[in-house]
């Protein structure tokens, strides 16, 4: 076998001008295989695009390549539609008819400062920890109104994912948040009864 | 000097580094891969990249980690792999440093996006990247 190897490859050597033998050549050893590792890197990313095309396709909870509706990321193709966005005079209307509960996703020191109006906080950044407590708060047979900071603030459709994965149905976020509500003179209410009054009055 | 160099890349010590590097990458890309929407919303919190490309780096991202890992741990195109994990360190690197520098406080999304570990992006984690982008650059330079 190896013999014939051998042979193989000095009949190629004899012969370099002949294509044949060249390619014969190659071949042998092995520099079909002999691919640069750059190429190599750029073979294992297409198999990683190919993983992620393949499973987040078949994932039910997947998500789009590019930006939901409204510019928003992260949002399960399967929420998209569960989690739609309000902007300030929808949630004006639906305050005054008190027909939903608003959920503060802030963090609690600006919940304390001010808040919308029977807004109950539940900071996102400690969801983990709060969401025991929390969540004899929000009943699921109420619409919820979720809101955070403003532009470029995720905790509220975070939360609204979170909820919508505890099996909450009315679930609803407030675009642009505490931002757009503030500037459309939305009603709000500082240091709500009960907390410590030390800061009261103060912006 | 000699002595370390010829250790470091000895046959034996670059097998066991490329199953080491190989399974922290598969390790980390598992809850990235299963929870792809809180990953983004991970990506979306270190504030580098356009809204446009956030969904498709948070697809493809944990995929490389993953295959760059089962490379290394087969043992198959370590080099390739190794330069794979060096550039992915890096930017796990710079993404870190940047959101220190900029004060952002937020979950490092290294191995879990869930909000479970509480793992901050911090400079102690930079410091860990460190040694597995001299493990990733080994393999990359040397297997």
């Amino acid at each position: 076998m190896s013999g014939s190897l051998q042979d193989k490859q000095t009949s190629s050597q004899t012969c370099s001008c002949c294509p044949t033998g060249q390619g014969l050549k190659w071949l042998l050893r092995g520099a079909a295989l002999r691919v640069p590792h750059t190429l190599r890197a750029a073979c294992l990313l297409l198999v990683a695009l190919a993983g992620a095309a393949v499973y987040n396709a078949a994932n039910p909870m997947g998500i789009p390549w590019g930006p939901s509706p409204g510019g928003r990321v992260g949002i399960p193709r399967a929420f998209e539609s569960r989690l739609p966005q309000i902007d300030a005079a929808q949630a004006l209307v639906l305050q005054e008819a008190g027909d939903a509960l608003f959920v503060d996703s802030r963090d609690e020191e600006d919940y304390e400062r001010d808040h919308i109006g029977g807004a109950v906080n539940a900071p996102m950044r400690k969801w983990v920890e709060i969401w025991p407590d929390i969540e004899s708060e929000l009943p699921k047979n109420r619409l919820l109104v979720l809101y955070c900071y403003g532009a470029h603030c995720g905790l509220s459709t975070r939360q609204g994912k979170e909820l919508l994965r505890q099996g909450y149905d009315n679930v609803i976020v407030l675009d642009y948040g505490w931002a757009t509500w503030t500037e459309h003179g939305g009603p709000t209410v500082q240091h709500p009864d009960g907390h410590p009054g030390g800061e009261e009055g103060e912006d | 000097m000699g002595v370390i160099w010829r250790v470091v890349t000895h046959r034996i010590f670059l097998r066991v580094t490329g199953l080491v590097v190989g399974g922290i990458f598969v390790y980390a890309s598992w809850d990235k891969i299963t929870q792809a929407d809180r990953f983004a919303d991970v990506v979306h919190d270190y504030d580098m990249l356009a809204l446009v490309f956030i969904n498709a780096f948070a697809l493809i991202m944990p995929w490389a980690e993953l295959t760059v890992g089962a490379a290394l741990i087969i043992g198959v195109w370590r080099r390739a792999a190794g330069l794979m994990a060096t550039a992915m360190t890096v930017a796990f690197m710079i993404a870190i440093a940047q959101a220190e520098i900029r004060g952002l406080k937020i979950e490092c999304g290294c191995f879990d996006v869930s909000g479970m570990s509480g793992t901050e992006a911090s400079w102690g984690l930079f410091l860990r990247d460190i040694a597995l982008l001299l493990g990733s650059m080994l393999l990359w330079r040397r297997a």
